[in-house]
């Protein structure tokens, strides 16, 4: 085993085609040792036991016989269970980095159904070797384990916008057209059983019931599947999220059905009464799913309120919160999937202004990558079972089930089109209905309800299994595969990858209130008429309970404005841009000028310096401050509660460049001028100290003062600076003051040194540390958070729709 | 008119508006109930104080700017055609009408007029500009009192170097249209008026 994954690593370098082939093989076999070892294990731990109570019998019995000490142990049934499922998940992982680095292989074929296939294989193997093929997709881990990440990864990030636009027209889709699919599905199904009752036995007793309940069961798009073949083909806006959104709806009108169907199959009739409870229950699961999500969702927004002092745990709170809502929803047979969407989308604008960035980062990484690990394991899984499943294939039900289900589909959509486009103001085309008919694919979640049917109420459970199997692959392959081209056949409207601009911003929301005002003239209570009340009302009440401090009184286009200026900034250091200003910057205006009126800059020393332009000022002493910043949390050490991070973690020589890249900014600075104030030549500045530290003493870095003083050149290994002679500002970099490079108080002291730095225009003459601010240290905390906000990773992706603040 | 308003429209009246605006025979009636209702002083015109007895145009903070739209320059009534002419510029734009390119006079509602009505709220002087000082107006409004008038030049500022491409450091109506490309004007800037 040890041997095996040693193995892996240098073969994971390489870049042939037989390279890649053969990490995939190796892995699949060291899985399928496991996995055979597994089954046996069962046995020989019981014989295990056996020969250790033997040996102990006849130690006790002749009690002379000595057994030698075990060095070495084997002991696999003590660590089965974990030990397998993260096998199952390293699979997945090493599964999706493979498919990505085989070039061509996943433009091709989605990546979905690459999953399946290793599925089938590893499936396959385990059979050939002979034993049992665990339970993989069993109901209660796919529920309560593999759905939840993805839903509520989904739920997060739902672009609420285009969701609220668009729900008339999504949730017809989901609930009319989800009833359509199966009735129609399930009635002509027992129409054909009843045809061929003459032919073949199998079918002769499938009731109305069951045929039903077969329908519910197949009729219902599934989310996971359409947001793994959605997310490769970058359809526009609009499409997805109907489709998704109608994906993640038609969950409360399965539930219903499917239970309405399963009780009564027993029973063998349903009365008009049982109709009229059905549609009852529908609303009662739906608007309970969603009435337990948005409370979970505000108390997790009320929690998140208070979390300013213990960061680390914050995006605890979010995921905890969340499962617990899809917990408690389940309890009650509610909509857990509607839950959990509600919680998500509820929470998100409260935590994200409450949390820090670098807990926002957190969350968004997290879910990314629990949604990430499930849907593969889901596929790989769907493979598994369908190799282990038992198996009754009926060639009639199977494919006139494939069939029904397409044409339910699009039949489905192009009527319910018709009528929604009455009621639309941008109505669907015919190639939009396309999409939508040809989107909905099926998948796991079917899978699992028929895997729930109990064998002794359906006898049919088998040949309803191979049915929904046989439908899942055909829509997971040929759809999944096909609808790449079709899209660009059809030159379908692909999504439009920049962002919003500040431009967009205003006069988007400039519209909002003129259409408010026109549609109150008109006495047109309206779609705007009501979405205005529920901003003014949430801005009114809820904002201030939920969001702490002073972002409660945030406007949405400060928010808004914010969030892109820091976005920038974090880009403009990240790009290594160090001090070269690029003329191309757009924006001449810093962050840190949005603070709210009542704290005034201080205005003493400024006015003695001749002005600069603002904008470029700026730039230099953000990427200086964060630069610095980086440095100073690389030398502290790593505490649990304070999150800062380890000196010696980073590479070393990166932190060597960024040293060599201020000190040279420094000088600069120091030849542009002579009003350039020092701090008063201590011994060991801070910068120095801090070098020190790193280095370990071994580099010969002279004091920066020194440095400046001599005017020695510095080293040639740093980046060569492009002195922009004009703009260099005069700006005094006020470091933390002097003394004292001791760890643990330079921490307060820069923390404090930040404050000072927040609070100004521009430059000032240094405090002491003697100063504490207190009148000013809520500020001062603020932008204390606002800066660590700001130093974090910019994410996985450049996602947008993060930008949108509540209801836009 | 006539010294008391007719509750009756005249049916030119009705045929002649439906040509201009586009609106069909039951809106244009509908629309003339509540002219009428919002009328208190029943001489078949509205004032600025009619329309600023409507309680959520008050709190809107537009909403001075969207009833200047209405009178027409210099006056200070505006009668029911005037009224149906500027409504019409939200009505939701037909697929039939899209398809009309031989027309000699754009319709009210095409996309363009849609654009050039947002325009000449923000651009009051009438100079075919906003300047940096209307954005402002704009801005102060819509952001409330809390935000120092720094930070909104900055946001102004930045809000001009994004769309200004001549450099003239004011948005003409051209910038406007090309920085609002993405944004489905259509959608946007349309009323479902109910048949």
């Amino acid at each position: 085993m040890p041997t095996g994954s040693g193995w892996l690593s240098p073969a994971g370098s390489g870049r042939s085609l037989p390279g890649r082939g053969l990490l995939l093989l190796t892995v699949l076999v060291l899985l399928e040792g496991t996995v055979f070892r597994l089954g046996a294990a069962s046995t020989p731990d019981v014989s295990g036991h056996d020969t250790k109570d033997h040996h102990k019998a006849t130690a006790i019995g002749h009690n002379s016989t000595k057994k030698a000490f075990p060095v070495l142990d084997l002991d696999y049934g003590h660590i089965q269970t974990p030990f397998e499922i993260s096998l199952w998940v390293l699979l997945a992982s090493l599964m999706k980095l493979g498919f990505h680095l085989i070039p061509r292989l996943s433009g091709i074929v989605p990546e979905s159904c690459l999953l399946i296939v290793v599925g089938l294989l590893v499936g396959g193997l385990i059979k050939i070797a002979g034993e049992k093929v665990p339970p993989v997709l069993d109901s209660r881990l796919f529920f309560l384990c593999l759905l939840p990440p993805i839903i509520l990864d989904a739920g997060y990030f739902l672009p609420i916008r285009p969701f609220m636009e668009n729900l008339g027209t999504i949730l017809i889709f989901a609930v009319v057209g989800t009833l359509w699919n199966a009735f129609f599905i399930g009635g002509l199904l027992y129409a054909v059983c009843q045809i061929q009752t003459g032919n073949s036995s199998e079918l002769n007793g499938l009731g109305l019931l069951p045929c039903l309940l077969f329908g519910s069961i197949i009729s219902a798009v599934d989310p996971v599947a359409v947001l793994a073949v959605f997310e490769e083909i970058h359809i526009n806006e609009l499409l997805h999220i109907l489709v998704f959104g109608e994906s993640l709806l038609n969950d409360a009108v399965t539930v219903v059905l499917y239970h309405l169907f399963e009780e009564y199959s027993g029973v063998g009739t349903v009365t008009v009464m049982d109709g009229f409870l059905g549609i009852i229950s529908f609303l009662v699961v739906a608007l309970g799913g969603v009435l337990v999500g948005a409370i979970y969702g505000i108390l997790a927004a009320f929690t998140s309120r208070f979390t300013s002092h213990t960061r680390v745990i914050e995006p605890l709170f979010v995921f905890v919160y969340s499962y617990i809502a899809y917990l408690s929803a389940e309890m009650f047979h509610l909509s857990g999937i509607m839950a959990l969407i509600a919680c998500g989308a509820v929470m998100r604008p409260y935590v994200e202004a409450n949390i820090s960035h670098k807990s926002h980062t957190t969350i968004k990484y997290f879910l990314k990558m629990w949604s990430s690990v499930s849907e593969t394991l889901i596929f790989i899984f769907l493979g598994v079972a369908t190799v282990d499943g038992p198996h009754f294939w009926n060639w009639t039900f199977v494919t006139v089930t494939v069939i029904l289900c397409l044409v339910a589909r699009v039949i489905g959509v192009v009527g319910l089109t018709y009528i929604i486009n009455k009621f639309r103001i941008v109505k669907l085309t015919t190639k939009d209905q396309f999409i939508i008919a040809y989107g909905g694919l099926r998948g796991a979640i079917a899978f699992s309800l028929g895997f729930l049917l109990k064998e002794d109420h359906f006898p049919e459970r088998n040949m309803f299994l191979t049915a929904i199997i046989t439908v899942i692959f055909f829509t997971v392959f040929v759809q999944g595969m096909t609808i790449k081209p079709l899209v660009e056949l059809l030159a379908v409207k692909k999504k439009q990858e920049a962002k919003r601009s500040i431009n967009e911003e205003i006069h988007t929301q400039f519209l909002d209130h003129l259409l408010t005002g026109i549609e109150d003239i008109c006495g047109h209570y309206g779609h705007h008429h009501w979405k205005d009340k529920l901003n003014r009302f949430n801005k009114k009440y809820v904002k201030k309970c939920l969001i702490a401090g002073e972002r409660s009184k945030e406007p949405q286009l400060i928010a808004f404005y914010h969030k892109m200026e820091m976005k920038q900034a974090i880009q403009l250091v990240e790009s290594g841009g160090g001090v070269k200003m690029p003329s191309a910057m757009p924006s001449t205006v810093s962050m840190q000028n949005i603070q709210p009126k009542k704290l005034p800059p201080p205005k003493t020393v400024e006015r003695a310096l001749p002005q600069l332009p603002k904008g470029r000022e700026e730039e230099i002493r953000k990427i200086l401050r964060s630069n610095l910043q980086r440095t100073r949390q690389r030398l502290h050490s790593y505490n649990r509660h304070t999150l800062v991070a380890d000196p010696y973690e980073d590479g070393f020589d990166k932190f060597i460049l960024k040293k060599q890249k201020i000190i040279e900014l420094e000088n600069k600075i120091k030849e542009m001028n002579n009003y350039l104030t020092v701090p008063a030549a201590p011994t060991d500045s801070p910068t120095m100290s801090r070098a020190r530290l790193a280095s370990g003493k071994e580099t010969d870095f002279k004091p920066a003062q020194q440095q400046k003083e001599s005017k020695i050149c510095p080293d040639p290994q740093a980046f060569s600076v492009k002195p922009d002679s004009d703009s260099v500002p005069i700006i005094q970099v006020d470091l933390a003051s002097p003394q004292s490079p001791d760890t643990v108080n330079v921490m307060d002291e820069f923390r404090r040194a930040d404050q000072e730095e927040n609070q100004g225009l521009m430059m000032r003459c240094p405090r002491g540390p003697s100063e504490p601010k207190k009148s000013e240290d809520t500020e001062g905390a603020r932008d204390q958070q606002k800066l660590m906000r700001c130093l974090s990773d910019p994410g996985p992706s450049a996602d947008e729709d993060e930008d949108e603040p509540f209801l836009p | 008119m006539g010294s008391r308003a007719s509750t009756l429209l005249r049916e030119e009246e009705i045929e002649e508006i439906k040509k201009e605006t586009g609106f069909s025979h039951s809106q244009i009636t509908r629309l003339y109930s509540r002219f009428t209702s919002l009328d208190k002083g029943e001489n078949g015109t509205l004032s600025r104080e009619d329309f600023q007895r409507i309680p959520e145009l008050a709190i809107n903070p537009l909403g001075d700017r969207i009833i200047n739209a209405f009178f027409p320059e210099g006056e200070d009534q505006v009668n029911f055609r005037g009224f149906m002419r500027t409504l019409a510029h939200f009505r939701p734009i037909e697929d039939n009408e899209k398809n009309k390119n031989a027309t000699t006079s754009e319709p009210l509602n095409s996309r363009t007029n849609k654009l050039l009505f947002a325009f000449r709220l923000y651009d009051l002087d009438r100079d075919d500009k906003i300047s940096r000082d209307e954005l402002l107006q704009v801005l102060r409004m819509m952001v409330g009192v809390n935000i120092s008038d720094e930070q909104l030049g900055s946001i102004a500022d930045r809000t001009i170097q994004e769309a200004d491409t001549n450099g003239d450091n004011s948005i003409s109506f051209n910038e406007f249209i090309k920085v609002l490309e993405k944004v489905d004007v259509e959608q946007k800037m349309s009323i479902r008026f109910l048949h």
